[in-house]
């Protein structure tokens, strides 16, 4: 009998093979752009403790809408007193939770790409500045839209449970579908492109992150300051401070779409015109912030 | 061989420079070594290849296809490696090429196998889920040479590849820059290290002060010196250089240690032969030395 033959092991060069197969072009690219940073955003493929600040930041903004309808789920056949569930319009844009997201994740996923010198390899692809500058904005645009949208959700839902008959409160309430995920398109829009104008100019993350938060809270404490000091004199053209502040600024927009009109008592309500003022004011902060984006990744130096 | 870079009269200035002055190119589709010191215009001729800058004067077309009428087309074609650090330090490495993979159009699925496949080729496939910050030097050269290779370009701009290697990861990297003419991939090699472009590289650009100074096929750069260099590994040389002196031969040791001998004809040859067999030392190699790069470019930039 034949011994049998020895097994020998194997180094296999694998080689290279081309590539054949469908190949996208720019909006394949923005679109890969846009996953990318969406994932680092949220912590996707990172150490747990990225994960943690976007976990934490979505409970917050979502905590408060679970626990208001809980209880109104709770509580449906016998009514606690003074209890009523939150409105959409006051619920959608007033947690700091979502500008502080911005905060964090607006530079984390723009000032790495220019402080480790990653834009030289990036626009070595087929994208332009203005694609790379849509990808950034849309991954926050995306977040923030999320996370404002969902504890919406959360209420909507409860609330159709709760109510005597849910296909009614859809009927009643078939405005809302419209307004909810409008408004917090505004409020996204806002948030990105300030965010993502602010990261661009520098390329250290805890200076854009604090620049973010200063630059809202200064011009939220310089707008109080100024209506402080017109206290008492009635509604006028002193008002329009209340345009400086940027916390703001979406808010009033916000109340425009769910409102028709100004919130009684937004300073601008007394202003002629405020609502528009409020309107082109909103236009002018998104349309500079994303010139600036556009200007920063026009031309990238290696 | 037909051109995968084509320039006419290229020119580009920045303020108080030109960086490059009037160049005509016609680069073959091979390996294509582009030298000159640093300043030369290398990296400003890689910019205006990507589309990443206009030239002021000129044009430029990268495989068929004009830079300023098409940069998105022209640039999914190539891969480009840039010389200094511009990985994401905080990613893997299949991360990280991936990405680069569906940047350059691939489909995910496909990006994600790719940057497996060649982050193989490129020696790093037992470090692929390793973040690129806890990489060494040559690991990360060859991660960036990895996302160069993962759309599977027609061309590849190497800006430097070799710096800050080791001489045994230099090796490694000038070996697999020599497999990609194999692949059927271009190179343009850009170096100030000229014994690379001579190892690896068939055509060489010589770029001096943003001008041309030689555009041709490596092999007509080198001439035979009427030399010879002889290995006969280390120890034995000084006293082959002496046995050879005595037998009246010109020799001299080279910065190599190596005896460098000047022949007449197939008689000096054969008392190499001798002296090496007298003295009873292993003949490791003997060699027409030519002439260097380094001379060829010394030698064209004064003439130009």
């Amino acid at each position: 009998m034949t011994a049998p033959a020895p097994t020998a092991g194997a180094v296999y060069d694998r080689g290279y093979r081309p590539y054949e197969g469908p190949r996208g072009g720019r909006r394949a690219a923005t679109a890969a752009l846009f996953r990318t940073s969406l994932r680092r955003a949220i912590g996707l493929r990172r150490p747990w403790r990225q994960k943690v600040a976007p976990a934490v930041l979505l409970a917050i903004a979502a905590v408060p809408a679970v626990v208001n309808v809980g209880i109104g789920y709770l509580t449906r056949d016998s009514p606690a007193e003074g209890f009523s569930f939150f409105s959409y319009r006051e619920y959608l844009g007033v947690s700091s939770a979502l500008l502080l997201f911005v905060a964090l994740v607006a530079p984390d996923i723009v000032c790495p790409d220019r402080r480790q010198r990653v834009l030289p390899l990036i626009f070595a692809r087929p994208l332009t500045g203005a694609d790379y500058a849509l990808a950034k904005i849309g991954t926050i645009f995306t977040c923030v839209f999320a996370f404002a949208f969902l504890p919406q959700v959360v209420l909507y839902v409860g609330q159709m449970l709760v109510s005597d008959g849910a296909l009614d409160y859809f009927t009643d309430n078939t405005d809302v579908l419209v307004k909810v995920p409008v408004a917090a398109a505004v409020l996204a829009l806002f948030y990105a492109a300030l965010g993502v104008a602010v990261a661009s100019l520098t390329t250290r993350r805890i200076v854009a992150g604090a620049s973010i938060l200063g630059i809202t809270l200064v011009s939220s404490t310089v707008s109080a300051i100024l209506l402080g000091a017109r206290r008492g004199q009635g509604p006028g053209d002193g008002d329009l401070a209340a345009l400086v502040n940027l916390l703001a600024l979406p808010l009033r927009v916000r109340d425009l779409i769910f409102l028709g009109r100004l919130h009684e008592e937004s300073p601008l309500s007394g202003v002629a015109g405020g609502g528009a003022l409020a309107i082109a004011c909103y236009v002018a902060v998104v349309a500079l912030c994303i010139g600036v984006v556009l200007a920063r990744y026009r031309s990238v130096e290696t | 061989m037909s051109s995968i870079v084509r320039a006419r009269g290229l020119t580009k200035r920045y303020p108080g420079v030109t960086a490059l002055d009037g160049v005509d190119l016609d680069l073959p589709a091979g390996r294509v070594g582009l030298v000159g010191a640093n300043g030369a215009g290398k990296t400003t001729l890689f910019r205006l290849l990507l589309g990443l800058t206009r030239p002021d004067e000129g044009a430029v077309e990268v495989c068929g296809s004009s830079v300023a009428d098409d940069p998105i087309g022209v640039r999914s074609q190539i891969g480009y490696m840039p010389e200094h650090d511009c990985l994401p330090l905080d990613q893997t490495a299949a991360d990280v090429v991936a990405t680069f993979g569906e940047l350059g159009g691939l489909p995910v699925r496909v990006a994600r196998q790719r940057a497996s496949e060649v982050l193989d080729l490129v020696g790093l496939d037992e470090a692929r889920f390793r973040p690129v910050g806890g990489f060494s030097t040559g690991m990360r050269q060859r991660a960036k040479l990895a996302q160069a290779l993962v759309a599977d370009p027609r061309l590849v701009l190497l800006d430097e590849p070799t710096a800050g290697l080791d001489p045994s990861g230099r090796e490694e990297m000038l070996a697999l820059v020599d497999r990609l003419g194999s692949f059927g991939i271009a190179v343009v090699l850009a170096t100030h290290l000229l014994d690379d472009v001579a190892r690896v590289c068939d055509h060489v650009v010589m770029l001096d002060a943003g001008r041309l100074v030689t555009d041709a096929p490596t092999t007509s750069l080198l001439h035979q010196t009427g030399t010879v260099t002889v290995d006969v590994g280390p120890g034995g040389a000084e006293a082959l250089v002496g046995r050879l002196a005595a037998r009246g031969l010109a020799v001299a040791l080279d910065e190599r240690a190596m005896a460098e001998v000047t022949v007449a004809g197939d008689a000096d040859l054969d008392a190499i032969r001798d002296a090496v067999a007298e003295l009873g030392l292993p003949l490791h190699r003997l060699t027409n030395r030519l002439t260097s790069l380094d001379e060829a470019f010394v030698h064209r930039a004064d003439q130009a």
